[in-house]
């Protein structure tokens, strides 16, 4: 409800302050990466060029771990749809013992820090005598895709009238016909903003990455390995709009197609 | 004629509770049945089972002679109206009503046909193009009504359907549904814990009490002669006597059962029945008396609107007609 009381100037200015602090550095991004200037990110630019982005087209070092992140990023949220979706129907149709705790579990990659997860993985791994590679990064990705998944298609199916697929069989559909009719539309949309969130997720991921990966890189470790390097430092910035626009775009997208609902869990990590 | 369904000893049994215990059940071909009682008595158990949603843990099942015991429901031919009606609410209801024959491959324009039919039977012949969200309580009932009726079942299960609508469109709907089914001529078993609904609607009844069937019989039956003191009280409270007390009216010394409606007002002196009036509450058609009577029991009555009403605290006369008086040999 809106209140009759009016926020007082100062505060008005320190919530304005608090949002430039937060988002002003993002506009810089874009800023940097136009400017004449390659060594260092001096203020104001002292020219604009659009010769970075033909540069960075042109870089052949950015495209492998440009293709291996879209890679990693569309496996691991496939096997998260598939996963996630399975074991939300699970949660929300039955009840067993030890239902609580296993929900717990499924979350936990998302609630523990990334360290922990990639370390605990890198060590398993290890021990496995899976060698590091694209499946292993794949694999750390999956653990928490899948929670934003499952989040996204619980809801939803906690939301539905439990008695839709009583109905359904009911009426003489078999199991594949009740998902194919009744359940894949009604979870479409959760599943689509689950998806691009475990997509935008992966995408930017370094953490586990660091921890998982063997001698190839994903794009966000690409640029961290960059930022160190003071050749073409602008490339960096095309890239990381590129990063931006990846991980923004299927954000707001899944914020579109579940707007008015209350559950697009997990978009915060 | 074979019997639509009929239960053998079927018992259903969640853990240590017993749901349904050793039920025996026949319902004829093309009768209205309803199965009564309180919740928790494992009525609408026993109507999953006869749709498949449960499977019995002991005892058989079947439809038209044929055990389905253990056949899943969608390859039974029973259709039901479930209690909140389960429309799919991402389909309009035209949709709604034609999926039965959309998953058995019928093709658009006949199956489109056959709802639109089936629309015209329950009234909703405009609301095709409508999604479930923008009907009435009623008008989705009616739908959940049409969707079950499309595969033309030889049994239609309606699990308490008319528990979410207002009184009035209870009343219209009992006499549309009995309407119905006379006219489809299929069996409808209906699950409901309104005896009225049931004494209404029913040509026979199952008085379900904690798992088991208390009674089973024509609704005229199991009103006027309650073969137990739970069915006595659950379908239209009974006055439910002690022995004693049955004696002491003219009877055998046996536990008995006496309508409140067949009492009737009468001077004190020499009345069957006398005692203050401890409760009064007006019913619209009448007022329901409670007198205690001798012997510590609390008698009631019903006066017809239009009779002098007693006052709370005045001493009265109860009598009625000796056959009203209905002896049970157990309690």
């Amino acid at each position: 409800m809106p209140s009759d009381n009016r926020a007082p100037l100062s505060l008005k200015i320190g919530a304005g302050l608090g949002l430039a602090f937060l988002h002003l550095p993002i506009v810089l991004i874009f800023l940097y990466a136009f400017t004449t200037e390659q060594r260092s990110y001096q203020f104001p630019p002292p020219g604009l060029t659009t010769k970075w982005f033909a540069v960075a087209w042109n870089r052949a070092d950015i495209w492998p771990p440009m293709i291996l992140s879209l890679q990693v990023a569309a496996i691991s949220t496939a096997l998260a749809l598939v996963l996630g979706t399975l074991v939300s129907a699970a949660m929300a149709r039955t009840k067993f013992f030890g239902r609580e705790q296993i929900s717990l579990l499924i979350i936990l990659p998302i609630a523990l820090p990334g360290v922990i997860t990639g370390m605990s993985l890198r060590s398993a791994f290890a021990l496995m005598d899976i060698p590091f590679s694209t499946l292993t990064i794949i694999l750390g990705h999956a653990t928490f895709c899948i929670v934003i998944v499952y989040n996204n298609a619980v809801a939803r199916m906690r939301r539905l009238s439990g008695g839709i697929m009583e109905a359904s069989a009911d009426l003489g559909a078999n199991a594949f016909q009740s998902f194919r009719y009744i359940l894949l539309p009604n979870l479409g949309s959760a599943l689509l903003a689950g998806g691009m969130l475990a997509f935008a997720l992966s995408f930017d991921e370094v953490i586990v990455t660091t921890f998982t990966a063997g001698q190839q890189s994903t794009l966000p470790i690409w640029m961290l390995q960059e930022l160190v390097r003071p050749r073409q430092r602008p490339v960096t910035n095309v890239v990381a709009i590129v990063v931006f626009m990846a991980t923004i775009i299927p954000i707001l997208f899944a914020y579109y197609v579940t707007r008015g609902g209350s559950d697009t869990a997990g978009g915060g990590k | 004629m074979t019997p639509a369904v009929t239960f053998q000893h079927v018992s259903r049994h969640f853990g240590s509770v017993r749901a349904v215990d050793g039920v025996d059940l026949t319902i004829a071909e093309g009768s209205f049945f309803a199965m009564l009682g309180p919740s928790g008595s494992g009525k609408t158990t026993c109507l999953r089972l006869i749709s498949g949603f449960e499977k019995p843990t002991g005892g058989t099942i079947h439809i038209f002679g044929d055990d389905v015991s253990n056949t899943p429901p969608h390859l039974r031919n029973v259709n039901t109206v479930f209690q909140d009606y389960a429309l799919f609410p991402h389909m309009n209801v035209r949709d709604n009503v034609a999926y039965g024959l959309m998953v058995k491959g019928v093709g658009r324009a006949a199956r489109y046909g056959k709802a639109d039919e089936m629309l015209a039977l329950v009234k909703l012949d405009t609301y095709g193009d409508r999604k479930p969200s923008q009907l009435s309580g009623g008008q989705r009932q009616r739908v959940a009504l049409a969707r079950a009726l499309v595969n033309e079942p030889r049994v239609l299960l309606l699990d308490e359907p008319l528990g979410a609508l207002d009184l009035k469109l209870r009343e219209a709907m009992q006499d549309e549904l009995k309407t119905l089914q006379q006219r489809l001529g299929i069996t409808f078993v209906f699950v409901t814990h309104d005896q009225g609904e049931a004494l209404s609607m029913a040509d026979n009844l199952a008085v379900f009490n904690e798992g088991k069937i208390a009674q089973i019989g024509t609704p005229e039956e199991v009103y006027a002669k309650p073969r137990t003191r739970f069915v006595a009280d659950f379908v239209g409270s009974s006055n439910v006597l002690p022995p004693d007390i049955t004696r002491s009216l003219g009877g055998p010394t046996a536990w008995s059962s006496l309508r409140p409606e067949s009492l009737h007002l009468t001077a004190p002196g020499g009345a069957l029945l006398s005692g203050p009036v401890t409760s009064l509450r007006y019913l619209g058609a009448g007022n329901r008396i409670t007198i205690a009577a001798p012997g510590g029991a609390e008698i009631a009555a019903v006066i017809p609107a239009g009779q002098p009403v007693p006052e709370t605290g005045q001493t009265i006369g109860l009598t009625f007609v000796p056959a009203a008086l209905h002896v049970r040999g157990s309690a």
